[in-house]
């Protein structure tokens, strides 16, 4: 046995050498590997964590964006499942700049094993990176959000558990300035951060302006929230003429926007937003000095964690009603994906862990967001969204899975990918330089000019 | 033997030919430039040639491509947020002549025996060490409200309320941000003028110091005309710099609140809006552009500030052409 192992490496380095000698170094170090191993690469449903590939001997290396827990709380997820499987090794390397590293390094394939997959790897680009991890209609019951990361029926990712879109605020502030029962629709949420501002001290919104994402996180909001259509962000933005038109009724995109755009214009928000601190908001929040920002609900966690009286930051859902209904977008945080440049050996150890984080794992009541598996139960920090209905959007029908992206990138609207737009709508209401409507008409604009480009059928 | 006799030239082993002091000049002087002619071609020349070709495509950092010729560039005429963003970097330009003025202010005050220089010296350069996303960092804290910048006013009795808001306000945001980077560079310039002034000859001052002269007339008769190469090249260096600034907008206000320059808007669509192509046409229209200010610039001096030859200044040059004209207009009025 011994003997043939050694032979096998031998014949894998003369291999080596050659290819070395006349191809470049990374890509044939990766096509190397895969044509050494022999054994097919299960799907992640077949495996039995705990049980199965005990055998396998592979490090696993997983980048993320976590640089703030990686050495902490990741850690200890690996050292965890290194008692279960003593053979498998895996090592975590965080990220800054996450997504733009991500994108040059993906394309060489020499970037290990696991990773969070960039937004902006399109549908029909996963299978050049990443290996299917199973059918779409065997995972779709299993887990939460894979509609995310399939295509052709395939599933190449699966979200690290999900974030319902929702308002970060301090209860014990909105209590003590009389407010009694949360607000349900724009023009109600801004008459009580004028209440907040007029009976308390606290900053009554905080935008985080100067972060940047934290603007573009109100994109999140734009679609099951205000619209209560869970085919609004991949089918109906994509085809409707105007979709950021002013609606009359308080919802749909316009209503999302006017309530940050009134905020700032009526004075509700920090006096100086483009000297605003993430990082020593988080505290601020906790001990209420703010009363509200506006955020996704994997920053509950942090706002607690932040301080000493976790029990008064709570999360209510985004303040629209439609037809008297209140929604909430429900969504996927970032996808693990496994490199389809290593050897099956490497894939399966990568599986295996991957499902045992998924499954297994503390990390979402650590995380406090809603799990992968479809079974697990919804966190205690969306104790407020009772009666609320959650939904994810659905996928874009066939053949349209890229149509969002090009026209939104096109446009330059930039949906939850740029942030710049939503800064424009601050610095307009903060120096009362141009009105909702002229820039949403603007977007409107631009939006039917990348339709155009993108040969989108529009309907009026 | 006697064959061996008639052969005029000996054939040359390759070892001979090798050895020899031509190919030896050839084979040292191409093993020295290999090294740092392949790095120039391979990080520099290729990646060039790269940007190139994809400017003429629509592309995304992944996935397919597809040629567009021109359009690239015009779109970059026709977008109004590309060239309003130039005039941004007339508040960084006008940064460089305050921080050449400064430079050139401290140097000379180094150059004259000074308690203490080596240490001013340091505490100057220092913050050209520092990189520029920690000064970005630095000063984003410095210019917050109530911060840094805010607390030391106060100490000088200005009231919270009326300090202004240093990078909101959209009357001094851009100069608050020029003024990280002239507090960056200005070190670096005054060494650079501070070597070219010590090469000056020190018997000039006291010669003209004999004369009556003040440290004014010095620095203006002996200092600026010895090291006047070396400020033109500041100067151009600086020009240069300021239209591409980049860090400090976009690690102090990512561009928002009209502070974005021509990189961070090239920056935004290359990298939020995945429009590879059009950022790559931006950024040779951005290289045109700097070719021509640098051209610009040194037409500029050589036709404004020329003073001649080491033997003749040039208004001397100047005097003696217009006599020899005079003269050969009064000959030829003689000869009529």
């Amino acid at each position: 046995m011994s003997i043939k192992l050694s032979d096998e490496k031998k014949e894998e380095n003369v291999m080596k050498a050659k290819r070395l000698f006349f191809a470049g170094t990374a890509a044939a170090a990766a096509f190397c590997m895969s044509a050494v191993a022999g054994a097919e690469v299960p799907t992640i449903d077949s495996i039995n964590v705990g049980e199965d590939y005990q055998d396998i001997t592979a490090t696993v290396k997983i980048l993320t964006n976590r640089t703030d827990i990686v050495d902490t709380v990741y850690k200890g997820y690996a050292e965890q499942f290194m008692e279960l499987y003593p053979n498998i090794t895996v090592e975590y390397e965080a990220i800054t700049d996450y997504e733009e590293s991500l994108i040059l390094r993906l394309p060489t394939g020499d970037w290990g094993d696991i990773c969070f997959i960039p937004t902006s790897v399109n549908k029909d680009e996963l299978s050049t990176y990443f290996i299917p991890l199973g059918d779409f209609e065997t995972l779709d019951p299993v887990y939460n959000f894979v509609q995310d990361k399939s295509y052709d029926g395939q599933v190449y990712g699966i979200a690290n558990g999900g974030t319902a879109s929702g308002v970060v605020y301090n209860k014990r502030i909105w209590e003590e300035a009389g407010i009694t029962e949360l607000p349900t629709t724009p023009e109600e949420f801004l008459e009580d951060l004028q209440t907040i501002k007029d009976n308390t001290d606290a900053i009554p919104l905080y935008t985080n302006f100067a972060a940047g994402w934290t603007m573009g996180a109100w994109d999140a909001y734009i679609g099951v929230a205000a619209t209560g259509d869970p085919d609004f962000m991949n089918y109906t933005i994509v085809h409707a003429k105007d979709p950021f038109a002013d609606r009359g009724d308080q919802t749909g995109p316009f209503a999302v926007y006017y309530t940050m755009y009134e905020a700032v214009k009526r004075g509700l928000v920090e006096e100086d937003p483009a000297s605003s601190d993430w990082e020593s908001s988080k505290g601020r929040m906790n001990s209420g000095e703010i009363a509200t920002m506006v955020l996704g609900s994997w920053a509950v966690q942090q706002c607690k964690d932040a301080g000493s009286t976790p029990d008064d930051v709570g999360y209510m859902p985004f303040p629209i009603t439609v037809d008297g209904k209140r929604y909430a977008g429900a969504g996927g945080n970032y996808s693990f994906g496994i490199n389809n440049q290593t050897s099956e050996e490497q894939q399966t150890a990568a599986m295996v862990y991957m499902k045992w984080l998924l499954e297994e794992s503390p990390i979402y009541a650590d995380e406090g967001s809603i799990p992968a598996l479809k079974s697990g139960d919804l966190p205690d920090a969306l104790a407020d969204f009772e009666g609320v209905e959650l939904l994810a959007d659905n996928p874009a029908p066939a053949g349209e899975e890229t149509l969002f992206n090009e026209v939104n990138n096109e446009s330059e609207v930039g949906i939850n990918n740029n942030d710049y737009p939503d800064c424009e709508i601050l610095e307009a209401a903060l120096y009362d330089s141009s009105s909702l409507e002229d820039i949403m008409a603007d977007w409107n604009e631009k939006w039917s000019e990348a339709q155009e480009y993108c040969g989108v059928e529009v309907f009026e | 033997m006697n064959s061996q006799m008639t052969v005029p030239k000996e054939k040359k082993t390759f070892k001979q030919w090798f050895g020899s002091r031509k190919v030896q000049k050839w084979v040292i002087i191409t093993t020295f430039m290999f090294l740092p002619l392949f790095l120039l071609i391979l990080f520099t020349y290729i990646p060039f040639g790269k940007m190139i070709q994809f400017s003429f495509y629509k592309m995304k950092y992944i996935g397919p491509r597809t040629f567009v010729g021109w359009k690239n560039y015009i779109d970059v005429f026709k977008r109004s947020e590309c060239f309003k963003s130039l005039f941004v970097s007339l508040y960084y330009m006008g940064g460089a002549i305050v921080q050449l003025a400064l430079a050139l202010f401290f140097a000379t005050l180094m150059v004259f025996k000074v308690k203490g220089s080596g240490f001013y010296k340091g505490a100057m350069f220092f913050p050209y060490l520092i990189c520029g996303i920690a000064v970005g960092f630095i000063f984003k804290f410095f210019y917050a409200r109530g911060y840094v910048l805010d607390s030391i006013l106060q100490l000088f009795g200005v009231a919270a309320e009326d300090c202004p808001m240093w990078l909101q306000d959209l009357k001094i945001n851009n100069i608050s941000l020029a003024a990280t980077s002239v507090w960056r560079y200005t070190g670096q310039n005054m060494i650079l003028f501070l070597g070219a002034m010590m090469s000056v000859d020190t018997d000039l001052y006291e010669a003209a110091y004999m004369d009556g002269a003040n440290k004014w007339n010095q620095f203006k008769s002996i200092i600026l005309p010895s090291i006047k190469s070396i400020v033109v090249l500041n100067l151009i260096l600086s020009i240069s710099g300021s239209l591409s600034a980049f860090e400090p907008p976009y690690v102090i206000t990512n561009g928002t609140m009209g502070t974005g320059t021509y990189f961070v808007i090239m920056n935004r669509l290359a990298h939020e809006n995945q429009k590879v192509g059009l950022a790559c046409a931006m950024a040779i229209v951005l290289l045109l552009i700097i070719v021509v200010c640098t051209v610009a610039q040194k037409l500029f001096f050589k036709y404004a500030f020329d003073d001649g030859t080491d033997d003749e200044s040039k208004a001397a040059v100047r005097k003696r052409k217009k006599a020899e004209k005079a003269a050969r207009k009064a000959a030829k009025g003689g000869m009529a």
